[in-house]
């Protein structure tokens, strides 16, 4: 019976903190709208999508594939990104190429972006510089599933 | 015998042997590229020198034969430098380009490197140019680049298979391996070249590009190709938590064993692997219910029933039973038991596996792996091709194997068209998987374990290289299980709970069984 009426004092505790938050922000947001107080922050965060940050220099996005100045992809197919992946969410599959001098190209290069931890390992590892993370695209919120695994001719954009 | 030191400690060796072999039966090991146990020593690597007492010079391990009171250090100061200088000198001219090589994992030199090496290139000067991709057989491609020039495939055509197609040509920095004006390296036994190369210099078509060697798993096994059964590891890949991978096995390698094949296998079982991985069963099947799931327990009793329905009068005449000669002898030996002792199937017939081109080494005429065992169990079996067959049939039990070609499956649909139920035993899917009944999904050989004899006589057990696929399961446990729930006998069927179990219980019964090599 005290245990319970324990619990019910904490949960009247946090209620009186989270109001306490309510009407202070709304106090001040109000004082806002009267250009009143303008530096004090509030609990409100960024008013995101209206107001973005700037994405910082070393931010992981949104994964590419490199190519070079011909066209084709960077990428050798030594699959130490698939080695690497911590999540097993890069599927490559290789060709050999035509070209006597060249040894592989990527024939497929899936990355299942529903599984991916966005941990930087694949661009760590790859020895071509042939994937980064530097897209800036950071909202990959998708209606379906399946767009989100990206084939070799998204990921070279 | 003769005493020698390595490494200080003292070892008693036989007379006759290199400083090398000592090394390797005392259990030191000694880096080398070009020593290969089957050759004769060439001593082009330079890896394996060693610092002998009261030799001036550094000797080559692989090519000095151990003498009485020999001290020979394998890893003093002066040594270790030796081999780091040696590798320096491979390295100097090789391409580095480990992340693309398929040797990549699997490299001597890339082992030896951050075993013994560790250093900092001091080659300034532009690598030689060379050719990357040079055709040198149907199957093989050489990279000039990689080549270290370990001779290990010319001394292969020679010795081995005496083909001779191979060959050293040029001198100095340009000397590279290359194929004579006969033509492309074309013999049956091709496919050890990519194996015993210790860079990535030959690679298989095969398997070049195909994955990175770190992905597999290797698993012995035994070739059942034909009847030589030699010994094989099968490197398999479990695929990625996400994606399938196109293939299961991705490559067959030889694996030493002196009394079958030496260090190698011919082309045959070496490319011949298809089976496992395409075309398989992975359900049980049932006609006119292909939909529902079925599981064991479940399906093993409508066969019970379906074979009760035989009566007992009928089974010396009206059942057959088909066999094939990719059985175990465990499994032969619980057919003999439970089938044609107890159940009393009279007619036993064999399904003919045509004879291939033999050779005086490794391939036999007779490509089947278990003709010997079928024989020392004394089964006796009529051959399916040629032997008549009952007027009516009431009930077929087919075992087929992977490989039955349309010859093979087109007798025994003979005798499925004459008969009223059709049971399958099967691992792939074959022209008889849609006519029958029921079909069971068993697993292959490489997915199974048991024992074959091989045409020499000789015994060979062998354990699961992989694991078997879907439902499927092996003809052995297959057998136990019809057994008991056909219930007879239970006391003695309970007792084989493994292939190993049942062998103990066959060589009770035939004392000398696989023991009677030529």
């Amino acid at each position: 019976m005290i245990k319970q009426i324990g619990f019910f004092i904490e949960i009247v505790k946090g209620s009186i903190i989270t109001a306490r938050h309510f009407w202070v922000n709304l106090f001040f947001h109000i004082l806002k709208l009267f250009h009143i107080k303008t530096k004090r922050k509030g609990a409100a965060t960024i008013q995101y999508p209206d107001v973005r940050q700037p994405i910082a220099y070393r931010h992981r996005s949104m994964h590419r594939l490199m190519k070079h100045k011909d066209g084709t992809p960077r990428c050798v197919v030594c699959m130490l990104c698939v080695t690497v992946c911590p999540s097993e969410c890069i599927y490559v599959e290789a060709a050999e190429d035509p070209d006597p001098e060249i040894q592989k190209y990527p024939s497929q290069f899936i990355i299942d972006l529903t599984r991916c931890c966005f941990c930087g390992f694949c661009v760590e590892a790859c020895p071509e510089d042939a994937i980064r993370m530097d897209t800036d695209e950071i909202e990959l919120a998708r209606y379906d599933k399946e767009e989100l695994v990206f084939d070799l001719d998204k990921l070279l954009g | 015998m003769v005493k020698i030191f390595i490494d200080e400690k003292p070892f008693e060796v036989e007379e006759g042997i290199t400083v090398f072999t000592a090394a390797e039966q005392a259990g030191i090991e000694i880096p080398h590229l070009c020593y290969h146990p089957a050759f004769a020593p060439e001593g082009t690597c330079r890896m394996c020198l060693v610092e002998i007492e009261g030799v001036p010079k550094l000797e080559l391990s692989c090519a000095t034969v151990v003498r009485d009171g020999m001290k020979v250090s394998t890893n003093n100061e002066r040594v270790v430098e030796a081999r780091k200088g040696v590798l320096e000198f491979l390295l100097a001219d090789h391409p580095m380009d480990c992340p693309i090589c398929d040797q990549a994992g699997d490299c001597k030199l890339q082992d030896y490197y951050e075993k013994y090496g560790m250093f900092e290139s001091r080659y300034s000067e532009n690598k030689e140019k060379r050719e990357k991709k040079r055709k040198i057989g149907q199957t093989l491609i050489h990279d000039q680049e990689r080549c270290v020039l370990c001779r290990r495939c010319v001394r292969f055509t020679r010795e081995i298979t005496k083909t001779h197609e191979l060959g050293v040509f040029e001198r100095g920095v340009h000397a590279e391996i290359s194929i004579l004006e006969d033509g492309p390296v074309n013999n049956k036994y091709s496919g050890n070249l990519a194996e015993i190369c210790p860079v990535g210099a030959i690679t298989d078509l095969d398997f070049r590009f195909q994955t990175r060697s770190w992905f597999l798993k290797s698993g012995d096994s035994i070739c059942p190709l034909c009847s030589r059964g030699c010994s094989i590891t099968i490197d398999s890949h479990k695929g990625f938590s996400h994606f399938k991978v196109p293939k299961r096995v991705y490559r067959i390698q030889s694996r030493r064993n002196e009394n079958i094949n030496g260090f190698w296998i011919c082309d045959i079982g070496r490319y011949g692997y298809g089976y496992i991985n395409e075309n398989r069963l992975e359900q049980i099947l049932l006609k006119n219910e292909q939909n529902e799931a079925m599981d064991w327990e479940k399906a093993l009793k409508i066969l019970s029933e379906k074979m009760k329905k035989v009566h007992p009068m009928d089974r010396s005449s009206g059942a057959v039973l088909i066999l094939n000669p990719w059985l175990t002898n465990e499994e032969l030996f619980l057919i003999k038991k439970f089938l044609i002792e107890n159940q009393e199937f009279e007619n036993v017939y064999l399904i003919d596996i045509p004879d291939g081109e033999g050779d005086d080494f490794l391939i036999t005429t007779e490509r089947s792996p278990n003709k010997r065992g079928l024989q020392e169990l004394g089964l006796k079996a009529k051959s399916l091709s040629s032997d008549k067959l009952p007027e009516k049939i009431k009930l077929v039990l087919a075992f087929t194997p992977p490989n039955i070609d349309s010859a093979g499956s087109a007798s025994v649909k003979a005798v499925f068209d004459k008969a009223e139920t059709k049971i399958l035993f099967a691992s792939n899917k074959n022209d008889l998987s849609d006519v029958s009944d029921m079909v069971f999904p068993t697993a292959v050989i490489a997915e199974k374990s048991g024992s074959l004899i091989n045409i020499d006589g000789v015994l060979q057990n062998f354990s699961p290289a992989l694991e078997a696929l879907g439902d499927s399961r092996p003809e052995w446990q297959i057998l136990v299980e019809m057994a008991k729930e056909i219930d007879i006998n239970h006391k003695y069927y309970d007792q084989f709970s493994s292939p190993e179990t049942i062998l103990q219980e066959i060589r009770k019964e035939i004392s000398d069984f696989g023991k009677k090599s030529d």
